[in-house]
């Protein structure tokens, strides 16, 4: 059983438990927050790129480009160092602030795509109908389209979450306390690779378990919905 | 501020360089490996595509950043000696094993995309399984194989920027140093490293997005 101890030193792991639960809800929670700022920025991205107006969807279209072809650390670096005091706070964002807005404006565009194609599948019927009983643009979108878009696009969507939750990890980089950086803290305090990173990835395994499970029965749940 | 521009665009275009290298030794060696992988996975029995499956939601469940920790520092902490990687052989077999994942199942997806009939008439015709996965099947899957590998690519583009963090003096570490030589023009030097990145991803993304066009997609489990 030495070597076993030697290469991983359970009770180092055990030792450290409170540090990684800790990690695990801060991922958690850092990926809710991004989630719900990535789902209002994507849907209005994605209503806005579907715009007549040609300044509106170029600028939709701009962000998604840009987002898309510079990588998720610059985005969180140039976020986090390069802005100056804002005009609102009064301050500069902290970490914290900073990495979500960077997770999710970063997300947002990616899941502005999929909201799109969510938006497009809709027959012409559907909005057709909705004009037809009186509904106003705003209500139209509210009860008729989006609640379909989304339904038929939540797996693309849940695998997109699943994404932001890993990138989320970058975020201990400005010095966010998540799950990564629980094994950060692990190796610089007892110089132990093997517990800090192996633990590490079998928490986010148990994460992405869960979320498997969660997006199977949300597509069982759905089927009867899809076209 | 052109001054800062002139003074560090070398640093940062040596910098690309760097990344470029990277992204291609990526693209090849992820590309050959994900294609193996997706092979067996869809001619091989239940054993082998059920491991190769595991392999893939092991290597897709858990952040790059974990994978790249795992070989820098906790492979060579089993003292086997050409564990031992130095930064640049770890961030590209990091790289390429994660970049291999997202082949697999663009290799799978394509292969089951091409209709049934197309490798039953080759059979009938008398050819083995084999002469008929390597002359019927796969050239046709090979095409629909095209648009979604330009997207991959990107994806490997963006992942060098993480291999930063163990010490490879590639784009965002450039970057960083310029910043650490002229710390007032942050904002100018981050913003001159994203549009590097820009200049590079963007054309494959048109690239990818114009073969999508010309030889249709597979569409990919998510």
């Amino acid at each position: 059983m030495d070597w076993i101890l030697d290469f991983y030193n359970y009770r180092v792991a055990i030792q450290y438990a409170p540090e990684f639960a800790r990690g695990i809800s801060a991922t958690i929670w850092i990926s809710l927050v991004s989630l719900v700022l990535a789902l209002t920025i994507g849907t209005a991205a994605a209503i806005m790129r579907m715009s007549a107006n040609p300044v509106l969807w170029r600028i939709s279209a701009g962000y998604v480009q840009a987002i898309r072809s510079t990588p998720l650390l610059i985005q969180i670096y140039v976020i986090y160092f390069s802005l100056p005091a804002l005009p609102l706070l009064g301050r500069r964002l902290d970490e914290l602030e900073g990495g979500i807005i960077a997770l999710g404006l970063n997300a947002g565009a990616y899941m502005s795509e999929i909201i799109r194609a969510g938006i497009e599948s809709i027959s012409r019927g559907q909005i057709e109908g909705a004009q037809s009983v009186g509904m106003t643009y705003l209500q139209r979108m509210r009860y008729v389209v989006l609640p379909q878009a989304f339904a038929n696009v939540l797996p693309p969507l849940l695998g997109q979450t699943a994404v932001l939750i890993k990138d989320s990890s970058l975020v201990s980089f400005i010095g966010v306390f998540e799950l990564f950086g629980a094994g950060l803290t692990v190796l610089s305090e007892r110089l132990m690779p093997n517990e800090a990173f192996l633990t590490v990835a079998v928490c986010y395994l148990a994460i992405y378990w869960v979320m498997l499970i969660f997006s199977n029965f949300a597509q069982r749940r759905l089927g009867g919905v899809r076209r | 501020m052109v001054d800062v521009i002139w003074v560090t665009m070398p640093f940062l275009l040596a910098g690309l360089w760097i990344t470029i290298k990277i992204s291609l030794i990526t693209i090849l060696c992820g590309s050959l490996l994900g294609f193996v992988v997706g092979m067996l996975r869809t001619v091989g029995g239940w054993a082998v595509s059920t491991t190769l499956g595991l392999y893939i939601h092991a290597l897709r469940g858990t952040p790059f950043l974990v994978h790249l920790y795992i070989i820098y520092f906790v492979l060579p902490a089993t003292g086997i000696s050409w564990l031992q990687l130095e930064a640049f052989p770890a961030a590209v077999i990091s790289l390429s094993l994660y970049t291999s994942t997202y082949v697999a199942e663009i290799v799978r997806a394509a292969i089951e995309a091409v209709p049934r009939g197309q490798s039953e008439a080759a059979r009938s015709t008398g050819m083995t399984a084999l002469q008929s996965m390597w002359y019927v099947v796969l050239p046709q899957a090979l095409k629909l194989m095209i648009p979604p590998m330009g997207g991959v690519y990107v994806i490997i583009i963006k992942g060098t920027s993480i291999v930063s963090v163990i010490g490879i003096a590639e784009l965002v570490r450039a970057g960083e140093h310029a910043t650490q030589r002229h710390p007032k023009e942050l904002m100018l030097i981050y913003g001159m490293t994203a549009l590097l990145y820009f200049a590079y991803c963007y054309p494959v993304l048109r690239l990818a997005r114009w073969a999508e066009t010309k030889f249709g997609s597979v569409r990919l489990p998510s």
